[in-house]
């Protein structure tokens, strides 16, 4: 009797060690995803995605982490240097190439055939290729437009919104007669070099050069920041520019108290939110000499370290698919970047379309090092020219020689 | 009980060994990897390329912005710090008297000092904008200035602003330590003090500053210590804008490090800024013992 019982509790632990070896090999197919917080949506998109995921694949189990934009960088900075970083993650194309030089990211090439490629909007996916290999995939992309209050702007006799520049500086001092102030004028933090940017587009000129170097110090750069700085002085903007960040010129434009401002997509859901009866329009980059705007994609990269790759891909297949991206694309207030998607109703909007119609003319940041030494650079350059402590010329000069130092190193 | 060979009793150093080798283990080991990040090339990942000799020293000392930002310290320091005793010093006497409701006082006072730094500075972030905040609302409302004030648009007001919050966040531990000092000093020789005559401003200049001396100096390099490397005002508010001009040397590290992805560089200013205080310290030290001899 007890022999016997003794065999079954020895034949039951065995069953029970089975069991668990098989949850154990069944777990170790876990795939982390680090993931941009773009939106309160942001974290729930990501996390039904996975539930959907792990249903139709049992085993497999995504783990989702949500960070913030402030911090994403420097969160992926520790955790690849103490070895312990996720297996996908959402990071801004602008940065891929330090991935790519430090060996961190695996090329996708292998795991993409020619129908997973055209899936998507091509000009989307050459942002995330580096000397012809694919290393990101766009998992969100925006454009710039100009949005414009229509009551101001009908009254300044541009009901459909300024077409130029002249017409902007036409609108903004009529705009200013009736007390309000003309064109939202960005001068401080992220982006403030690219405000500044669609103006030299606008205007012909460029940011970087074919030979890779500095070249916004050019008659267009100087025809740009002048135009601003004139802008300024007349008090054709807001006051105090270099104390404005991007949200603060949207802040202003949601009070219904400033009449333009160039910005992205994602302003729609704001105006919706907090200014439901704030009336506006969106109309391109205003032209100077030729039409430009500046587009922007964030990548979704699989780690060269991860020990899971074959999961992660099928995830990223899964995330790249119709539903799960036309989900993520309107509910986030993004452009769509497969060309399913783009087919979706969710995108009949007219101001998405707006938006949309503006990428032929797109400008993207081009992938080299130094970029953001040289957004450091511009940007301190215009907030010397806004406060009128610099010449545009000069100060152009000292940005152009900072951002050489910088650019392809 | 077991003796060195110079024939002191050797158990006491046994007793600390294990906690020595702890706080040396932990000062030493990131004081080691920053000197070697600082003498490397180092990836934006944290990636450890090449030796370079004192490279990172010399482009970092190359960009005149270092330099300014170098001096602005100083400045920031001088500023904050002896705003801080300026403020504390009568605010801390007016607290030690005994007066109905100074308990209110008191905890109004210390206030500030519960709140994170980060969130003050939001605060006042949003008190110093242009068009809805407080401070502009509150002149225009005065009659004192007639159009807004753009406060953080430019250094010539930005800099002085953060210099004034930075005063306001630091007078409270400031506080607190004149107000320890003043408890210790004995009540009866203000007595004899008046006996004799002394004015008001006589019993301050003869007795109370002598005695509360030593925790004026322990306020300086307190404060020293935590407004050298304070962060979080100026990141806040300003970004070390508009222009670079409100960098100090934490914020400018900060930048480097981390917007720039150079923690090479980064390592190198942080080794500049870890001897500037130990010069002060240093410096400190010596004066210290000679005011004791004095008293």
């Amino acid at each position: 009797m007890q022999v016997r019982l003794t065999q079954r509790l020895t034949r039951a632990a065995i069953a029970l060690t089975a069991i668990g070896l098989t949850g154990i090999t069944a777990q170790a197919e876990t795939v982390r995803v680090t993931v941009a917080y773009y939106s309160d949506k942001t974290g729930p998109y990501f996390q039904q995605m996975a539930d959907a995921y792990e249903k139709a694949n049992p085993g497999d189990s995504i783990k989702i982490e949500v960070v913030n934009w402030d911090t994403l960088l420097q969160k992926l900075q520790t955790d690849i240097s103490g070895g312990t970083n996720a297996d996908l993650a959402i990071i801004g194309t602008r940065w891929l190439l330090d991935f790519v030089k430090d060996d961190m990211a695996e090329p996708l090439d292998g795991y993409m055939n020619p129908a997973f490629k055209n899936r998507f909007i091509g000009a989307f996916l050459a942002p995330g290729q580096i000397s012809g290999k694919t290393y990101g995939l766009p998992i969100a992309a925006s454009a710039r437009g100009l949005y414009y209050n229509k009551e101001m702007l009908t009254k300044a006799g541009f009901p459909n919104g300024p077409k130029t520049w002249d017409d902007v500086i036409a609108a903004s001092k009529k705009i200013k007669a009736s007390g309000s102030y003309g064109f939202g004028l960005q001068g401080k933090e992220i982006e403030t070099d690219v405000y500044w940017y669609y103006g030299l587009w606008t205007n012909g000129g460029e940011v970087v050069g074919k030979n890779g170097k500095a070249a916004f110090n050019s008659p267009a750069g100087i025809k740009a920041a002048t135009l601003y700085k004139s802008m300024i002085d007349q008090g054709l903007t807001q006051p105090g520019v270099t104390n404005y960040s991007r949200e603060d010129v949207q802040n202003l434009f949601k009070q219904g108290r400033v009449g333009m401002m160039i910005t992205a997509p994602f302003l729609i859901g704001q105006i919706k939110k907090e200014a439901p009866n704030l009336k506006y329009g969106i109309a391109p980059v205003p032209k100077g000499t030729t039409s430009a705007t500046y587009a922007v994609t964030d990548s979704m990269v699989m780690f060269k370290n991860s020990k899971v790759k074959k999961t992660a891909w099928k995830f990223l297949d899964f995330l790249f698919t119709k539903d799960p991206r036309v989900a993520f694309t309107s509910g986030e207030g993004f452009l769509p970047t497969t060309k399913e998607e783009a087919a979706a109703p969710a995108f009949n909007d007219p101001d998405i379309k707006a938006f949309v119609n503006l990428l032929p003319t797109a400008r993207f940041a081009p992938t080299v090092t130094g970029w953001e030494d040289t957004a450091k650079a511009v940007s301190d350059a215009m907030q010397a020219i806004y406060l009128g402590k610099a010449k545009p010329a000069d100060a152009l000069k000292v940005a152009a020689e900072q951002a050489d130092k910088a650019l392809g190193q | 009980m077991a003796r060195t060979a110079s024939g002191r009793p050797l158990t006491p150093w046994l007793l600390i060994v294990p906690s020595l080798a702890l706080a040396l283990f932990i000062i030493g080991y990131p004081l080691y990897n920053i000197v070697f990040q600082s003498l490397h090339e180092v990836s934006r990942f944290g990636l450890i390329k090449d030796f370079c000799g004192l490279d990172n020293f010399r482009k970092v000392m190359a960009d005149p912005v270092f330099m300014a930002s170098l001096w602005r310290t100083l400045w920031w320091t001088l500023g904050v710090v002896g705003g801080t005793v300026l403020v504390s010093v009568p605010v801390a006497l007016i607290l030690h008297q005994d007066f109905y409701g100074r308990g209110v006082a008191r905890t109004i006072v210390m206030l500030p000092w519960s709140v994170s730094l980060t969130m003050t500075a939001i605060v006042w972030r949003w008190a110093f904008n242009d068009e809805y905040g407080m401070v502009n609302v509150t002149l225009q409302r005065l009659g004192v200035i007639s159009s807004p004030i753009h406060w953080l648009a430019t250094s010539n007001w930005a800099f002085p602003v953060e210099i004034l919050v930075g005063v306001l966040v630091s007078v409270p531990f400031t506080v607190t330590i004149f107000l320890g000092g003043l408890s210790s000093v004995p009540g009866d020789i203000y007595e004899a003090a008046r006996m004799d005559g002394a004015t008001a401003w006589q019993q301050f200049r003869k007795l109370t500053l002598p005695l509360l001396r030593p925790f004026i100096n322990m306020a300086i390099v307190l404060n020293v210590i935590y407004v050298f490397n304070s962060f979080p005002i100026i990141w806040v508010m300003t970004q070390g804008g508009p222009s670079n001009s409100t960098h100090i040397l934490v914020t400018y590290l900060y930048e480097r490090g981390f917007r720039l992805g150079k923690p090479g560089e980064a390592a190198a200013i942080s080794l500049v800024m870890l001897t500037m205080l130990f010069c002060f310290t240093l410096l400190y030290l010596r004066i210290q013992p000679k005011e004791g001899e004095g008293s």
